[in-house]
């Protein structure tokens, strides 16, 4: 682990925070480990056990006026593809998806590697404007696009996140 | 007391609170009846229907009322789990049983040997409740809307054959969801 991904984390957080996203829900993932604490320390966070479920809380969150987030890994994509094609798409709901990308270089998993090459042509194909999340870059011009995207145009966007991004290791 | 008698039950004793009506004939008989905007009609993700009345009873903290049925319950029971370990949460989640995927060609539910309410006690439902009657959704929701202080789980036995159901639900679905945010906000106004 370094100080830059531990620094990302918690930076990103803020962030999200900052621009008056919330609440957070998360479902099982080692590659956002540290963003949950991250998240847990500044705003707080629900675990919820699965993913369409976490999408579904967030869907009511949605209408009650918020700009939920929704933190999984991209099997959890996998779990949560009615949840989106029906519900959140169709029904225009403003939230933020972070998807982690196990299956995708450097994670070598062969289990995940079918839903690593699935997850972007499959956000693709629901609708869901995607950016990739680049640790090194400038955080605050990312924020700034996820903010636009959801908080100020009230559409579902999806922020995924490369298995090294917060230093986890295969 | 049939579908069609237990949701007309449920839509008159309420005004503005929100109604989250699961997929199937829930959704068409309950706009059929009256078509409110503080009804959200959830046309597709069977089986979410509790988890979306979660995610507003949490936000607003005021009585939200989830009309699901078992096919629905059982399509995926984890939001039981989720409303089960939120104790103060303000969520009166009716199911209702008639033991048929009815809008599908009215196949067996798969949950003969199951007790829902059982269940959903096991899940941490503190107050679990089994009713039959209109008598008793009228008051129970009556007394519910006036103060809920934690998760109610109410299993409404269904008897009888149903009417012909209403029209599929109709009309951009974006515009339903902005009709339904715009009552909650109403709602949560001073």
């Amino acid at each position: 682990m370094t100080s830059v991904t531990v620094d990302t984390a918690r930076e990103l957080a803020g962030g999200l925070v900052q621009r008056g996203f919330g609440p957070f829900y998360g479902t099982p993932c080692g590659i956002l480990s540290r963003l949950y604490r991250a998240v847990e320390q500044t705003a707080g966070l629900q675990t919820v056990p699965r993913e369409d479920n976490a999408v579904g809380l967030a869907a009511g969150a949605a209408l009650a006026g918020r700009c939920p987030v929704v933190l999984m890994q991209n099997s959890g994509l996998g779990q949560s593809v009615n949840a989106l094609a029906s519900l959140v798409s169709p029904y225009r709901l403003a939230m933020l998806l972070v998807v982690s990308l196990r299956g995708v270089n450097p994670d070598p998993t062969q289990e995940n590697l079918v839903m690593g090459r699935l997850t972007e042509p499959l956000l693709a194909e629901l609708g869901l404007p995607t950016l990739i999340l680049d640790a090194e870059g400038d955080l605050t011009s990312q924020v700034d696009w996820i903010t636009s995207m959801v908080h100020d145009l009230r559409r579902p966007a999806a922020l995924l996140i490369p298995p090294e991004a917060f230093g986890w290791r295969a | 007391m049939n579908k069609t008698e237990a949701i007309r039950a449920i839509i008159e004793a309420t005004t503005a609170e929100p109604i989250v009506f699961t997929t199937g004939y829930a959704c068409r008989i309950a706009s059929g009846i009256a078509d409110r905007p503080n009804h959200f009609y959830m046309t597709g993700s069977m089986g979410l229907a509790a988890s979306i009345g979660i995610g507003i009873a949490q936000q607003t903290k005021a009585p939200t009322i989830v009309v699901d049925g078992d096919g629905s319950l059982l399509m995926n029971p984890v939001g039981l789990l989720i409303a089960g370990a939120s104790e103060t949460l303000p969520l009166i989640h009716l199911v209702l049983d008639d033991g048929l995927y009815a809008s599908t060609g009215g196949q067996d539910v798969p949950s003969r040997a199951a007790d829902l309410t059982a269940l959903a006690r096991a899940c941490g439902y503190r107050r679990v409740l089994e009713i039959d009657d209109v008598a008793s959704i009228t008051s129970l929701l009556g007394d519910e809307l006036e103060v809920c202080p934690s998760p109610v789980f109410v299993r409404i036995r269904l008897r009888g054959p149903d009417l012909p159901v209403t029209a599929r639900v109709t009309g951009d679905l974006g515009d339903h969801a902005a009709r339904f945010a715009e009552s909650i906000r109403a709602m949560m106004k001073p």
